[in-house]
């Protein structure tokens, strides 16, 4: 094997699941959604109605949010357990480096710098993607969720909550999509097939451009992740387990609870009955 | 008839010469003939000369009225009834000669031709009447023989028990000619008649003026028919017991958009009730109602595309399942008196509260209601507005809820029409917007079986009693939370805010809205900006990289 073709690892099983999660639930809530947000345009509607009409549609996405926010509560579950358990360096909080690789890879591209910014496991354009998943998928479920459940929401919060709700839902939308599509893929799909989510690995040659400093590390003899004695491992883990439980346990509920428990308005709007033929005693001439 | 007598001048002298002779030897032979006939009825010259004729003639057929004549000229006699009655037998033949049945004036016709020759063989035999009114009717029976088409049934028919027969008005032997009754001549018999017996007419002039255009008519158009049915006070009872009155207001005949005095197209009354002629056939309704039913179809003659329409409708498959009071043509727009519908404006609305006055009080102190009605406002919806004319559809069904919102923007989107009453047209489009107006109207506009639960305009706003949103009293801004839970059991008093009012958002209304919108039409143009700006420089990077390394090819 050529150092070219050498592959290094990159994202465990669980990543790798997640970003499945994620994808499926991202797709089946962009394609259900954003035609709701854009019902009057022509496309909007047709593609409603090719998907079986607009309560099929309200129901599909409503069942896909769940699975994204079990993919969220899953992933602050495996976040939780690097963070307490393996206590892992937090490789993805954004840093001052980041600012100066952006300026650095602007000024490369134009050619005003020789070298391409050398970015540790995840650079800052992935960081950036993370981040605005995350807040993205936050604002998603909370604003989400007020929309859901408008009836409770209102007990407690002002009433225009909900129809600003729905615009920054709208919104958040528009630019969730069109980040993916503009960023992501042209990230991962377009500039040069990122295969590492679907195998784990990347390549040699996408590893020194992109995540130069962990390609050193790695060549270094250095563990792609950080190993702990078994024993100290066993007993962390036990408190995480049970921690997991209640709190993930907890969470969950709470989901489930959030989607199922409003019912916001009646189902039949009752027919009023009204004495139609009245004729008058007397005919106005 | 005088051509008669002319004929048998010579025959006649002959007669009386023999007849003096014969008189010598016959005379004791024939006195039992004259005691039979009730004594000196007849002198014997009269007798003879009956008997001669009847020889020469054949028995049986008086020939003509020579032999009546003989006798009937000149006498004194009388005929007496049973009941005591008695009528002169003696005949004004002069008058009888310048009668309508008289030689003179028409065809003329022999006594014979009433007096039946078999009952008037002479010698005359009883006539079998109790009393002179008897005789009277049995007598006019005989007019049908020639005048088919009598107008009997203006009068008590010979089967009343107070019959008005032919010679009552008429007369028997003086009968005078339609002309003479166009002019007015015989009117005086009715009118006294008429006076005595209290019964309508009473109007000598008037009444001419019914026999001339109406019994004599020779085409039947309205004023033929209007001549009997513009009197006041007629009546005509159907089987069922019901009474209409039959009279026809001709000023509103007139007036009515069929009337002669407007510029549509003048109807007859026969364009409707078919050639009618008096006496008028048998009324096959048996009640006013069936009338009703049997006669509105003759609308579709002429107005066949607005029929068609009113069968299809709510009115048209309600008279289909049998209900007999859906409301036809003439319910809506009457019969005789058929005016422009919807002039003034309020006639519509007036027009359906004849049987949905339930609706029409409900409407009439809604906001359209109270300016169609108190101010003739020329744009408020009437009934029709909403519910349409001739093609009236079930309001009731999904599909007219699902549509009613498009319904309501036909006027409030209508940004000439709303600016006059200063009323906002972003009431649809905000209605669209939102999650009942895009569920609604996008996408249940169109199933008709689709019982939608979210809310269309008049959920809110009421359907015919719709007010204006901030009116003191019912209102919809009174208490909005009171309707929101109409739908929503459990809405607090948050909850009406989440409604944007049809405001479209901005600082004022809606202004978490509003700066939601601002904050994503900065942000979003920002971040793909910034996405955009680092994938362009990469590209021309990799474009720059890539033919670089071909230059180096190339050397």
């Amino acid at each position: 094997m050529s150092e070219k073709e050498k592959q290094y690892p990159r994202f465990r099983i669980g990543a790798r699941i997640e970003h499945i999660l994620l994808l499926t639930s991202f797709t089946i809530l962009a394609v259900t959604g954003l035609p709701q947000r854009f019902a009057e345009t022509t496309i909007g509607f047709n593609m409603i109605n090719w998907m079986g009409g607009i309560e099929t549609v309200r129901i599909v996405h409503r069942y896909a949010a769940f699975l994204l926010v079990f993919g969220a509560i899953y992933h602050m579950m495996t976040t939780a357990y690097r963070f307490f358990v393996k206590r892992e360096r937090m490789v993805m909080a954004p840093n001052f480096k980041d600012i100066q690789d952006v300026k650095d890879f602007v000024l490369f591209n134009l050619g005003i710098e020789d070298e391409h910014p050398k970015m540790y496991k995840f650079n800052f354009g992935e960081k950036l993607e993370y981040w605005a998943v995350v807040w993205g998928t936050g604002v998603m479920i909370i604003t989400g969720l007020f929309l859901l459940d408008p009836v409770a929401t209102t007990s407690i919060l002002p009433g225009e909550l909900i129809p600003a709700a729905l615009a920054a839902h709208g919104w958040e939308a528009i630019l969730a999509v069109s980040a993916v599509v503009l960023w992501h893929f042209y990230n991962v799909l377009i500039k040069k097939f990122n295969p590492s989510m679907w195998t784990g690995k990347l390549p040699y040659d996408q590893m020194e451009e992109e995540h130069y400093l962990e390609l050193e590390r790695l060549e270094a003899g250095g563990s792609p992740w950080p190993e702990l004695d078994r024993p100290v491992l066993a007993r962390r883990r036990r408190m995480f387990v049970i921690a997991s439980l209640i709190f993930g346990g907890l969470l969950l509920a709470v989901a489930v609870w959030a989607f199922t428990f409003e019912e916001t308005a009646i189902t039949t709007v009752p027919r009023i009955t009204r004495e139609v033929f009245v004729p008058l005693a007397t005919p106005i001439p | 008839m005088g051509s008669r007598i002319e004929k048998h001048r010579h025959k006649f002298l002959w007669l009386i010469l023999s007849f003096v002779i014969l008189s010598i030897f016959g005379v004791f032979l024939l006195s039992p003939a004259a005691a039979e006939n009730g004594g000196a009825l007849i002198n014997n010259d009269q007798l003879i000369a009956i008997s001669l004729i009847q020889e020469e003639e054949g028995i049986g057929y008086p020939p003509d009225d020579m032999a009546c004549r003989l006798c009937h000229a000149d006498t004194d006699q009388e005929i007496v009834f049973p009941s005591g009655e008695s009528n002169p037998v003696i005949v004004d033949f002069e008058t009888l000669d310048s009668s309508a049945h008289g030689g003179l004036t028409g065809p003329g016709l022999a006594c014979t031709e009433c007096h039946q020759a078999a009952d008037y063989q002479f010698p005359h035999e009883d006539l079998g009447m109790a009393d002179f009114r008897e005789y009277e009717i049995e007598r006019s029976a005989v007019c049908e023989r020639c005048h088919l088409q009598t107008h009997l049934t203006s009068h008590p028919g010979d089967d009343s028990e107070t019959p008005i027969v032919c010679t009552d008005c008429h007369g028997s032997h003086e009968v005078i000619t339609s002309d003479q009754w166009q002019v007015g001549e015989g009117t005086s018999v009715c009118v006294d008649c008429h006076i005595s017996l209290e019964v309508g007419i009473d109007d000598p002039v008037q009444l001419t003026q019914i026999i001339r255009d109406g019994l004599f008519t020779p085409e039947v158009d309205s004023q033929y028919c209007l001549s009997c049915h513009r009197q006041p006070g007629l009546t005509f009872t159907f089987e069922n017991g019901d009474e209409i009155s039959i009279t026809i207001d001709e000023e509103d005949f007139l007036n009515s958009v069929h009337g002669d005095d407007n510029p549509w197209q003048p109807l007859e009354c026969t364009n409707c009730h078919g050639r009618d002629t008096y006496p008028h056939g048998p009324v096959g309704a048996g009640s006013e109602r069936e009338y009703t039913l049997e006669r509105y179809r003759f609308c579709a003659e002429c107005h066949e595309r607005h029929y068609e329409h009113t069968i299809d409708s709510v009115h048209g498959r309600a008279l289909e399942e049998g209900n007999m009071e859906a409301a036809v043509c003439t319910d809506c727009h009457g019969a005789h008196d058929t005016v422009t519908p919807n002039v003034p404006r309020e006639r519509i609305s007036e027009t359906c509260r004849q049987c949905h006055s339930g609706i029409f009080d409900e409407y009439k102190n809604s906001i359209h209601g109270e300016a169609l009605l108190q101010d003739s406002n020329p744009d408020v919806p009437t009934c029709i507005d909403c519910h349409g004319v001739h093609d009236i559809d079930d309001p009731t069904t999904a599909q007219a809820r699902n549509r009613s919102p498009e319904l309501c923007s036909g006027c409030h989107a209508d940004e000439n029409l709303m600016a006059q009453y200063d009323i906002s047209t972003d009431v649809f489009d905000t209605y669209v917007a939102d999650f009942h107006g895009t569920t609604v109207t996008l996408f249940e506009y169109q199933d008709p079986n689709l019982e939608t639960n979210k809310a269309v305009c008049y959920d809110c706003h009421g359907v015919h009693n719709i007010k204006q949103p901030d009116d003191p009293d019912a209102g919809i801004k009174v208490n909005l939370l009171e309707t929101c839970r109409q739908c929503h059991p459990d809405a607090s008093e948050n909850f009406p805010d989440a409604w944007t009012s049809h405001f479209k958002p901005s600082l004022e209304h809606n202004p978490m809205v509003f700066l939601v919108d601002t904050f994503y039409e900065i942000f979003i143009p920002l971040t793909l900006g910034f996405f955009a700006f680092l994938i362009a420089t990469d590209i021309y990077r990799r474009v720059r990289v890539r033919f670089r390394v071909r230059i180096k090819k190339n050397d």
